[in-house]
């Protein structure tokens, strides 16, 4: 039996206004978990796998660099990297203030990089790379007041030569953002190291090895609880170069305080024994990260340290592409080896005049000795009738324009005139002095050391263009060869043996009668050309091509000394150093 | 004597009854659960050996606490209040120290929070107060009057420090005002009065205190201090998806994520593990609870069981809402547990208690 209750009615009303809080008070909690749970549960979900699935990247050694005769340019060394786990860290401040005493960065700074740290406060945040050793000693000597602090050891590159040969090693570094888009990311993550420039780039895939990891489930502490997946790493394959280490070193010495490339390889294999280029840099300020000032440095020297003069710089070959000219003119019947032309020492174009180098001229010449003396007018004489035409059918044939096909990323491709080329350009007609200028490698053609270096090889070979290549075998850690590369004829040169002996001829007596005189010695029988070639930027280029021995040829020579001057008196000496240094002529 | 147990049997609520048993078996699962990684020298059933213990003790009381018609207690209320005051008193004193604050007292074996059953002596004694008093409470100054005995308490137990459990002192004493009939316009008033009151007290707060509250804003500001616990749940709640990952096997709870899983934020287990829908069954067994709560406050036979049943409910609706609202970061760290599930024996007595409050009012409304 109920009575009626003495509550009274007001009371009643509250306790209802009470009831309708809660329901509202549940209902956010239910939109609040629907959110929660729902919408942003993927999301969360996958947070919570990372908070406790660790994936431990193993990195494989990159592989390392020899010269031909196996002695080592490029290796990994260990370097030590201070880096800090944040969610070891019981005082951050006062961790940052012992750090910073010891490792010279100042507190604030060490403060900044670990709050900055990305979601997972498990992972070592890199406070100082490459550490010198005391500073490694004394951490580890306070490992315990330094509660956080790991030092984790990671291989750097280290060119053991600094400068030599820097441009064709090249260097490494850190992949950017754009080449990681580009190469693809499963292969790669944010801050590995790839090659950037030189053989690091080009036989990157093969130095670099495969990565190997593991993917360990972690608890809160981040001790490892189960290993779920491990990989063993791959490491990278290492390189037997051609080049000859003591051979590129005089090399670079002979340059010294010059800018400009030395080239020297064997015609019959295109192995390639020094490539020399100067100004050159030192590529170990890259590896860690090339700091601020160096960069600044490097990359606004008025000399261009950083450029391959080589293989991308372009220039005017002056007197050398006479030997294109000369053997255009031999093929097309424009001369012979009768032939004589007269030099004045100047020559009469419609209204322009233009000049030998000997204003007195040369009398009469035939083309061994117009090779041999360097005579202007001679070649102007050929380049008049051989036209444009003529000359583009030459440059064609010896694949100047195109891709010399050496192992390295970017080669420049030079500029190589033509009527139609002019045309695009300059919106005017291909002019007949245009072909007096050609002759004579003045004008518009512009030229890479290593394109001039192909033409005296073909040359030499009389016919055969072997590729020119700077990694001779390319072996696995053990020892086991892997791949060896091959001499192979990259291109054939489409000229009568005749042609090529009567240029060679004249080449011959360059040196011992003409411009290259400086480059006679009695011990070896070299054979070359000599030029000056004329250009915007200043002093004329110095230039000398040639190979020795002239019976029996064993190697060719391209010098290119930028602004350097005459090339028969500075380029011709050097090319004779060099080829001494090679065969061994003591003196 | 027989007849009054037929009695108490036919008019039990045997809904609240049911819900409050399932809830309690939920609540040990789940603490199993969040326990059995972590549990002191590898003995999986530590925690929840005890907190069965607390269960049945409380049980126990809960029964005792039936068979008394609660206008008994009337004459009781203020020896109860005062009583639980000198308790907290001996707590600041001789209390035992843990995290640097004293809550507990020691009575043999057993570790007591004095502070939890001052919870229940608050609200016996504000029913029995606000039930005499209504008519005089129109009078703003006599509405102060419990303010000051609440505020006595409060004091006692921010000085442990707890800053949670004074709130939930504060929110008994203003349900039970609203509820009584309190004109409204003096609760908005104290409202304002204590909002303008705020940047003073925080000069009271402790730095611990006063880090909370700036990191209920902003946990990313010290991810792996304070807001590590905040983050790391919204992250165990969310997820558990819809079905969550199953009982044992949730991520966060099993490998050590979840800091203080077991207490404070036992239900980032029960989100993580059960899901949504484990957390809506949750939901409901409580709103159950408060529902028969309301019923049995609207259906008592006078003021002073309303007030009773108002105050039970208000002590659990509390806790709920501010637990779940911290584990899901809508609210800032307070330190609650959450009734019927967290790990805590003076809790656990408690929470029985407030239903056994409940109870008795039901059973009572009928005189006997």
């Amino acid at each position: 039996m109920k009575e009626s209750s003495s509550v009274p009615e007001d009371v009643k009303q509250r306790i209802n206004w009470l009831l309708i809080f809660i329901v509202i008070c549940f209902s956010i909690l239910i939109i609040s978990l629907w959110y929660l749970q729902m919408i942003k549960g993927e999301e969360l979900r996958k947070r919570a796998v990372e908070n406790c699935i660790r994936s431990l990247v193993e990195n494989a050694p990159r592989g390392n660099i020899y010269d031909r005769y196996g002695e080592m340019l490029v290796t990994n060394r260990p370097a030590v990297m201070v880096s800090i786990i944040p969610a070891e860290v019981g005082d951050l401040e006062e961790l940052s203030k012992r750090l910073s005493e010891i490792i010279g960065l100042s507190k604030e700074v060490i403060e900044q990089k670990v709050k900055k740290y990305t979601d997972n406060p498990f992972r070592p945040v890199k406070i100082l790379d490459d550490c010198k050793k005391e500073k490694i000693i004394e951490i580890e000597e306070r490992k315990d007041e330094l509660k956080g602090v790991v030092l984790e050891v990671q291989p750097r590159r280290n060119y053991l030569y600094h400068e030599l040969a820097a441009h064709s090693l090249g260097y490494v570094g850190e992949i950017d953002k754009e080449e990681l888009q580009r190469l693809g990311n499963p292969k790669f993550q944010g801050g590995d190291i790839i090659g950037k420039t030189g053989l690091e780039k080009y036989y990157d895939d093969i130095l670099r090895g495969e990565k190997g990891g593991k993917e360990v489930e972690v608890d809160a502490l981040g001790r490892e609880i189960t290993l779920l997946l491990y990989q063993k790493p791959v490491p990278g394959k290492d390189l037997i170069l051609t080049i000859d280490k003591d051979l590129q070193l005089y090399g670079e010495n002979l340059f010294y305080g010059k800018k400009g490339s030395i080239i020297v390889s064997n015609p019959y294999t295109g192995e390639i024994l020094a490539l020399v280029n100067r100004p050159s840099f030192n590529p170990n300020l890259f590896t860690s990260g090339i700091s601020y000032p160096d960069w600044e440095r490097l990359s606004s020297d008025p000399e261009y340290p950083l450029t391959n003069r080589s293989v991308q710089g372009v220039y005017a070959p002056g007197s050398i592409f006479k030997v294109v000219t000369a053997i255009a003119a031999l093929e097309e019947g424009v001369t012979d080896t009768k032939r004589k032309v007269y030099c004045s020492g100047t020559f009469e174009l419609a209204d322009q005049v233009f000049t030998c180098w000997k204003e007195s001229g040369h009398g009469s010449l035939s083309i061994v000795d117009g090779i041999a003396h360097s005579c202007n007018i001679y070649f102007y004489t050929m380049g008049k009738e051989l036209g444009i035409e003529g000359f583009s059918k030459y440059m064609h044939k010896f694949g100047l324009g195109e891709k010399v096909g050496i192992d390295l990323p970017a080669e420049a491709l030079g500029t190589i005139p033509s009527s139609e080329w002019k045309q695009k350009e300059y919106k005017q007609i291909w002019f007949p002095g245009d072909n007096i200028n050609l002759s004579i490698g003045q004008g518009f053609l512009l030229l890479t050391p290593l394109q001039i270096h192909s033409i005296i090889c073909a040359i030499t070979t009389e016919g055969k263009i072997y590729r020119l290549h700077l990694v001779k075998e390319i072996i696995s850690p053990d020892g086991s060869v892997v791949k060896e590369i091959k001499p192979e004829v990259y291109r054939k040169v489409d000229i009568s043996i005749n042609t090529f002996q009567t240029v060679k001829e004249g080449l011959r007596a360059t040196i011992l009668k003409g411009t290259g005189w400086r480059a006679n010695i009695k011990e070896l029988s070299i054979a070359g050309k000599t030029g000056t070639a004329q250009n915007p930027q200043g002093e004329t280029h110095a230039w000398f091509i040639g190979f020795a021995p002239y019976e029996n040829p064993e190697v060719c020579i391209t010098i290119f000394i930028e602004n350097g001057g005459e090339g028969g008196e500075t380029a011709a000496p050097i090319a004779r150093a060099m080829l001494e240094k090679y065969f061994n002529i003591q003196k | 004597m027989k007849e009054k147990l037929n009695k108490l049997t036919e008019n039990l609520d045997y809904t609240l009854l049911f819900a409050v048993v399932i809830l309690c078996f939920y609540g040990i699962l789940v603490l199993y659960s969040s326990t059995r990684i972590e549990s002191m020298g590898g003995e999986t059933y530590f925690y929840v050996k005890r907190q069965f213990l607390w269960m049945i003790s409380g049980l126990l009381f809960l029964t005792i606490i039936i068979f008394i018609d609660y206008h008994k207690l009337e004459r009781y209320s203020q020896v109860i209040y005062f009583g639980v005051l000198v308790l907290l008193v001996v707590v600041i004193i001789f209390g035992r120290s843990t995290y640097g604050a004293r809550r507990w007292l020691a009575i043999g074996p057993f570790d007591f929070q004095p502070s939890e059953f001052a919870k229940i002596a608050l609200i016996i004694f504000l029913a029995d107060f606000l039930s005499k008093n209504k008519p005089k409470l129109d009078n703003f100054f006599y509405f102060l009057l419990p303010f000051a005995y609440t505020g006595l308490l409060i004091l006692l137990v921010f000085k442990q420090p707890d800053l949670g459990t004074s709130l939930v002192y504060l929110a008994i004493l203003i349900i039970m005002l609203f509820a009584v009939g309190v004109k409204i316009k003096y609760l908005i008033l104290t409202f304002f009065v204590a909002l303008s009151s705020i940047p003073l007290l925080w000069v009271f707060l402790k730095e611990y205190q006063k880090k909370r509250l700036i990191l209920f804003f902003n946990p990313n500001l010290d991810p792996l201090g304070g807001g590590y616990n905040v983050i790391q749940s919204k992250i165990a709640i969310g997820s558990g998806g819809f079905l969550g990952n199953g009982l044992f096997s949730g991520l966060q709870s099993q490998l050590n994520f979840l800091p203080a899983q077991h207490t404070d934020f036992i239900f980032s287990v029960v989100g993580e593990e059960l899901g949504f829908a484990g957390a809506i069954l949750l939901l409901g067994l409580y709103a159950i609870i408060l529902w028969r709560g309301i019923k049995i406050a609207l259906e008592a036979r006078d003021l002073l069981g309303t007030l009773l049943a108002t105050g039970a409910v208000a002590f659990l609706f509390f806790h709920i809402v501010v637990n779940i609202g911290m584990a899901m970061g809508m609210l800032p760290a307070t330190g609650l547990p959450l009734p019927f599930l967290s790990y805590g024996g003076s809790f656990m007595i408690s929470n029985l208690l407030t239903i056994g409050i409940l109870l008795n009012v039901e059973l009572n409304k009928i005189k006997w």
